[in-house]
Formats: C-alpha cells, sequence, structure tokens
C-alpha cells in the first residue's frame, strides 16, 4: 500500500512536470508580453511595415507587436529549417507553404486591422506565433 | 469410452486471435473433441475422448500453450489484484516520464543543429537521425511503437516479420517517391490538409491502440470498428498492409519529411530524389527500429504486461499531443502547446 502511495505521488509529480513543459511560455516571450524589453522586428520603409518573424525550431519572437492600418508585409527567415516551423500555413491570409530551408519569405498581410491579431502555425502545429496588431 | 466435459478457467487470454491460436493448438490434440474458449468469463470448455482424468488434461493442455503465456487451471486464479494495480502505477509512471524526457529533448533547442549548405545524401542522413527524435517521433514512432507493441500482443509467436515488412516498405517506399518528386519536379505528398488529416487519423488510431494496450476495454476487448479491426488483423498477418503502412509513413505531417520532399523536388532528377529521400529515411531507421523491435523483445520477456501497459501510457500520451496539434495545424482551434 505505502508502495502503491508513493507510485502515485511520483506520477502525480511527473504529470505536473508534463503540464508544465507543454503549456509553458517561453522566457524571450514573457518579456515581450510585460513589455520590459521588446525585441523590434517591424519597421516601415515607404508606407509599408515589414515584420520579420525567424522560423527555426519554433518561430521567434513567438508573440510581437506592430502598428495595425498600414499595409504590411510579413517576412519569414528561415536558417538551415528542416523542422516543423519550415510548413508554414497563415490561415488569414490563406498562406500555406513550405519554406526553402534557408531564405527569406515575404507574405503579404494585406492592411491588418488593430485588435484583430495575424496567427501562423506550423504544420503539424506544435510551433505558432501570434502577432498582434495595435 | 464416453466423451467428457470439462470447464477450465484461462489466464493470459487477451484478444480473439489468441483465442483462435489456442483452439488451433488444441484441435491437435487427439484426446480432444471439441474445444471452446469464452472470452468474456475467460474460461474454457473442453470435450474429451474420456480416456484422462482432469489433472492430465490441465498438465498436457498447460504443456503446450504457456510457451505462448496461457495457462489453465480448475480453480480461478484470484489474479492478485494489487499487483496488477500497482503495475497500471508503474505503466504510468514510466510512461510519463517517457514523455517528459520526450517533451524535454523538443523544448532543449539541442534538435535545432544548424546543417546548412547544400543537401546531400549525407546531410540528408543527418537530418532523418534528428528527424526520428524530434516532435516526429511523436506521430510516426508514437504509430511504429503501437502497431509493434499491438502485433506483438495479439501475435504470441511475434517474429518481428510485419516489422521487418514495415521498415522495407518505408525505406523504399521513401526511395521510389523521392525518385518520383525529383522526376515531375511537383508537389506530391505535400499537400497540407491531406497529411494533416491523415496525421489526425494516425492519432486517433495511436489513441485506440493505447488504450487498447492498457487493457482499459477489459471485458470487451476489441471495441474497434469490425472492418478496421479486420484491417489491423491483416497488419498483423499479411505482407501487404505492413509495407503499405510503411510507404504510407512518407505523407506523415513531419516538417523534416516535408522539407526533405521539396529537397527532393528541387533536385531535378529521379535518381538523386530517390538518394535524398532514402538517405533520409535511413537516418530515421535505427530509431524506429529500435521502438519496433525493442517491443518485439521486450513482448517475449518477463515484463511483457509492464511494458505494453506503458507502451499504452506513452502512445495514448503521442496520440493526444499530435491530435491537438493536427487541429490546431489546419486551424481547427488555437495552438495549446507551445514546444
Amino acid at each position: 500500500m505505502k508502495n502503491k502511495t508513493a507510485l502515485i505521488i511520483i506520477g502525480l509529480g511527473l504529470f505536473v512536470g508534463l503540464a508544465i513543459i507543454l503549456f509553458s511560455i517561453p522566457k524571450s516571450n514573457i518579456v515581450n508580453n510585460t513589455k520590459l524589453e521588446q525585441i523590434p522586428n517591424s519597421e516601415i520603409k515607404d508606407g509599408i511595415q515589414y515584420i520579420t518573424i525567424d522560423a527555426k525550431g519554433g518561430y521567434s519572437p513567438r508573440v510581437s507587436t506592430a502598428k495595425g492600418g498600414i499595409p504590411t508585409k510579413l517576412i519569414v527567415k528561415t536558417n538551415s529549417t528542416y523542422d516543423c516551423s519550415a510548413a508554414l500555413s497563415v490561415k488569414s491570409v490563406g498562406f500555406q507553404k513550405i519554406l526553402q530551408k534557408t531564405g527569406e519569405e515575404v507574405i503579404d498581410l494585406g492592411t491588418p486591422v488593430s485588435g484583430t491579431p495575424v496567427r501562423g502555425v506550423c504544420g503539424m502545429g506544435m510551433y505558432n506565433f501570434l502577432v498582434n496588431f495595435e | 469410452m464416453e466423451n467428457k466435459k470439462y470447464t477450465f478457467y484461462i489466464n493470459g487470454v487477451h484478444c480473439a486471435s489468441c483465442k483462435i491460436s489456442i483452439e488451433d493448438i488444441l484441435s491437435e490434440q487427439d484426446f480432444i473433441t471439441k474445444s471452446n474458449i469464452n472470452l468474456k468469463k475467460e474460461i474454457i470448455e473442453i470435450e474429451t475422448d474420456g480416456n484422462k482424468n482432469t489433472q492430465e488434461i490441465i498438465d498436457i493442455i498447460n504443456n503446450k500453450i504457456k510457451n505462448n503465456g496461457y495457462t489453465i487451471s480448475e480453480e480461478k486464479i484470484s489474479k492478485d489484484l494489487s499487483t496488477s494495480d500497482n503495475n497500471i502505477w508503474k505503466a504510468l509512471l514510466i510512461g510519463i516520464s517517457f514523455l517528459l524526457l520526450f517533451f524535454i529533448l523538443q523544448k532543449s533547442g539541442i534538435l535545432n543543429l544548424g546543417i546548412g549548405g547544400e543537401t546531400t545524401p549525407t546531410t540528408s542522413f543527418l537530418i532523418g537521425i534528428i528527424a526520428s527524435l524530434s516532435s516526429c517521433l511523436a506521430i510516426v514512432g508514437g504509430l511504429v511503437l503501437s502497431l509493434s507493441a499491438k502485433v506483438a500482443q495479439d501475435n504470441n509467436k511475434s517474429t518481428g516479420k510485419p516489422l521487418i515488412l514495415f521498415h522495407i516498405g518505408r525505406l523504399f517506399g521513401f526511395a521510389f517517391l523521392g525518385g518520383v518528386l525529383g522526376l515531375i519536379g511537383q508537389a506530391l505528398g505535400v499537400n497540407f490538409l491531406l497529411s494533416a488529416i491523415l496525421g489526425l487519423v494516425a492519432s486517433l488510431v495511436m489513441m485506440i491502440l493505447g488504450l487498447n494496450l492498457l487493457g482499459i476495454f477489459k471485458k470487451n476487448k476489441i471495441t474497434l470498428p469490425s472492418n478496421i479491426f479486420s484491417f489491423f488483423r491483416k497488419v498483423e498477418h499479411a505482407t501487404f498492409a505492413p509495407i503499405l503502412i510503411g510507404i504510407g509513413t512518407f505523407f506523415l505531417p513531419c516538417g523534416f519529411t516535408q522539407s526533405m520532399q521539396i529537397s527532393a523536388l528541387s533536385s531535378g532528377s529521379f535518381f538523386s530524389g530517390l538518394l535524398i529521400m532514402f538517405s533520409f529515411s535511413l537516418g530515421t531507421l535505427p530509431v524506429l527500429a529500435l521502438l519496433s523491435f525493442g517491443s518485439v523483445s521486450f513482448a517475449n520477456s518477463k515484463y511483457a504486461q509492464l511494458f505494453f501497459k506503458s507502451a499504452g501510457v506513452v502512445v495514448i500520451g503521442l496520440g493526444l499531443f499530435s491530435f491537438i496539434a493536427g487541429l490546431a495545424g489546419i486551424g481547427i482551434i488555437n495552438p495549446l502547446f507551445n514546444i
């Protein structure tokens, strides 16, 4: 009986660990959310806003913020990217493509509306990124 | 002498095909005129020619079937409930530890090695090795593990033949389809929706097989619809099905596979496409072979029951993960995980 209780307790502990790993948000994004040290990943050139996201073993930054109401293009940079993040789908603009292993993919987001975030997901769904427009 | 009827308790029978194989063995015995196994009640009814006494019959039958892990007895062996209960907890522990290690490995970023430059057979091979440890293992490895464990569990004389066929199908299927990609230079099997749906189907199969391995459905073991069930029967026994499933893994969602397909696509010739995909699948072979043949050797050891249950936990976990992630991948739900 003692044995069993011990097993159950260890099992629960491991389960909690698993949940933490699956659902926790990477550190870099907490920094982003609290805006302590936002990594600038968007710039406006000739009236067009460019947002840059790196794709390799996930997307970074995973959450970023840009301005709404201006024509916007998303640049997804790959660098020897073979994993799932190369199989990118941005549903709101109907983009689905397996990216070149090294290069830049420019995705036209049109003119995003403030308050409507754009989400990108990799083919198998375990990596994603979010761009908020304000 | 008159025919006599006996009813014994039978232990260790967990599937319909076990029932058939025991009945086959018993029908080879001259003194047995009739035998019938009731899976639900775990009893076996035997009709004999009446020349043997009860103990003799039990000894003879046990001799024949004990190698396959079955025993019969006059008394119901009260299965030591506490041990089998402990087994479940142990299995949960082992299974969850495995899942934990797997996801830590994914999150650690170790697998984000930079392999740059041209895609050569050597780099394809290396990428294959990485892929076989990556999150692709959740779906391809999970499927391999669940099928292997299921085959081993249902087929007590586990020769591993279906598994060898699976790997052959996978290797040569990848090579051939890679060649075709290189030849036609057009998208094939890189259709997002198709591979996502296949992935969802695969994760469902994993979850069902996982529950089966766990023995959740103790009393009515086979809950798969009969046509799916007969398909798995074929997986176990036929030659064609394992090869076909091996080839089918080409289309399962895995970023690495899809990237390599693009490389094969742009390689420009049948031969170079073939070489890229063949090297890639060769790179994935060690881990997948370990999973499948490891299952067979565990299934033949005394830890068989614990192994099946642990494998069940792992497979259900991976199936659930791939299913939820797959739904997010096609945009039905918002992504839940941040691997």
